[in-house]
């Protein structure tokens, strides 16, 4: 556990209150010089891609012209994820301050927080923060007496995961469907109404905003090589304490974490297996778990560290009950421009309803074989990541499910 | 000068979505002449517009009951037993996922994820969230709505 947290502590709501440590640097050093201290700092996109945010900055600053905007991604979706709900509750502060010192850093004029519809507390808090910011002269024109102004406006989403994606999310703004774009051009050349755009996750930038207040160096002194700094994970399932925690990389195992942050497992009951980063990434069986929290030992273990959604799953619950959830969640929420998406989950999902006592192998077969499909198909996370969880289960638990040789298919 | 407001900014970009969450805030849903009017004023194919609204779960072209129940069942809450949760909520209201009550006074949704994962399983009545719910403290909250 952390001695002193980084990103969490207590609440920061008022801006009368509140110095804006970060935004003062920020506006007394150079944009290159902003970017090159997130550079040092090693941060990584927190929104479950794990872009480095310094070079995304710095890709959106080389952009020439007149308009660009700041985008934070807000559209907290992923099942098992609610650190940026927490930020927005009770750090919004520091994700505005975030979102400025972002958009001062690429030189945006015009910004959005695009927050999801179903977070009616976020989207109160923000809304009044806004305003609030708006008279205290932290937003607008010439920003704390600086040369530098912004204006930031809060668009609701209105129940589209898909809109976390961010090329759906600037199609979502433009007053779209949520549908993914084709990329390239990515959205730093031609985002939001065609306008270099850069766009970040809520917790991405409160980091970034206490990166600039504190220096790099004290965040990456923090992880591992790859993995600098701290990470708020997302305790859910069946565990004694679940919620919000911050944890420095690599500083504790998967293991540590569930059982020293997260008080072990419910009930007195066995774990089973963990899903390490949300539904859109391959479970760990309990086996698997010893491994330090970090970016590269979650990926030599084949799955991933996605938005920090650990979600811990016990013995009694029934495989197949767990795979057509998640399979259900897919089939709803693909966004159907891809057609192997929105038709192979579907058939996943047909597939995995029907299941009876066992699996034949061909079925296990057909369902890899649509999942690849989808995986080279799809164009944006949702459809290259839907079949992380089924795909790892079936690997995982064979003989629990029964998988087995059948002649006649 | 410091400014006051984004819009005193000029920032007018007028927003599709903004706009169709107003409408709905008004009537509880977007009717059919909103839909011509937005038409006209985003100079959209009404087809695309519906397009639009349809792609979106929280926007309803029909009227929805007095209150929205929104349930979730993804993977954390399904671990929580939410599955028992809707079962209860389903009988109560003798209505299932999608449907109103003849009396409109309540809709029932199935939904994903709603970010209380470490509190589940939770239900939604319009705004209002209630974590840490079992089918007996769901009812009553159901039976409270008039």
């Amino acid at each position: 556990m952390l001695e002193e947290n980084f990103l969490m502590g207590e609440q920061l709501l008022d801006p009368a209150d509140y110095d804006f440590p970060a935004l003062k640097k920020a506006f007394n050093m150079d944009r290159e010089e902003v970017i090159q201290e997130i550079k040092d700092s090693g941060l990584k996109g927190r929104g479950g891609a794990g872009f480095p945010t310094g070079l995304k900055w710095e890709l959106g600053y080389k952009e020439k012209s007149d308009e660009k905007y700041m985008i934070c991604n807000a559209d907290e979706g992923e099942p098992g994820t609610f650190k940026d709900r927490y930020l927005m509750e009770n750090r919004p502060l520091l994700v505005i301050e975030g979102i400025i010192t972002a958009a001062y850093a690429v030189n945006a004029q015009k910004g959005f927080i695009y927050i999801r519809g179903e977070y009616f507390d976020s989207i109160k808090i923000i809304d009044k923060l806004i305003d609030n910011m708006y008279k205290e002269n932290v937003l607008g024109q010439d920003i704390l007496g600086s040369d530098f102004s912004f204006d930031l406006r809060l668009v609701k989403g209105a129940g589209a995961y898909v809109c976390g994606d961010e090329t759906s999310l600037l199609n979502s703004i433009e007053g779209k469907r949520g549908a993914s774009r084709i990329k390239p051009p990515y959205p730093i050349q031609k985002g939001l109404f065609e306008q270099p755009t850069v766009v970040n996750n809520v917790e991405t930038l409160s980091s970034a905003a206490r990166i600039i207040a504190e220096g790099a160096s004290l965040y990456s002194a923090m992880g591992s090589k790859n993995s600098r700094g701290t990470k708020l994970v997302c305790l859910s399932g069946d565990i004694n304490e679940p919620g919000v925690y911050e944890v420095e990389f690599g500083a504790q195992t998967i293991k540590e974490i569930i059982e020293q942050d997260g008080k072990g497992i419910k009930g007195g009951s066995d774990l089973r297996f963990v899903v390490p980063g949300g539904v859109s990434t391959a479970v760990l069986d309990k086996s698997e778990i010893d491994i330090p929290y970090t970016y590269e030992d979650l990926e030599k273990a084949g799955s991933s560290l996605g938005s920090g959604a650990i979600i811990a799953v016990g013995q009694e619950h029934d495989l197949v009950d767990l795979m057509l959830n998640v399979s259900r969640f897919f089939m709803d929420e693909t966004c159907g421009t891809c057609f192997p998406c929105r038709e192979g989950n579907r058939q996943i999902n047909r597939i995995l309803r029907k299941y009876k006592a066992t699996f034949s192998i061909q079925e296990k077969e057909i369902i890899q074989d649509v999942g690849e499909t989808i995986r080279l198909a799809a164009r944006c996370g949702l459809g290259q990541s839907s079949l992380n969880f089924i795909n790892s289960i079936m690997e995982k638990y064979e003989d629990e499910l029964g998988i087995k040789e059948v002649l006649e298919v | 000068m410091a400014q006051n407001t984004a819009e005193d900014m000029g920032y007018n970009e007028e927003i599709l979505l903004e706009k169709l969450h107003n409408i709905q805030e008004s009537y509880s849903y977007i009717p059919e002449n909103e839909i011509d009017n937005l038409a006209q004023k985003f100079d959209m194919p009404r087809a695309k517009l519906y397009g639009v609204i349809k792609f979106y779960s929280m926007f309803y072209t029909e009227p929805t009951g007095k209150y929205v129940i929104r349930v979730c069942d993804s993977l954390s809450c399904h671990i929580n037993n939410s599955k028992k949760l809707l079962n209860d909520i389903r009988e109560y209201l003798d209505i299932d996922d999608g449907e109103t009550t003849e009396d409109k006074k309540f809709t029932l949704e199935v939904v994903e994820c709603l970010g209380y994962c470490g509190e589940g399983p939770v239900m939604m009545v319009n705004d209002e969230v209630y974590t840490h719910l079992t089918p007996g403290m769901a009812l009553k909250i159901l039976k409270n709505c008039v």
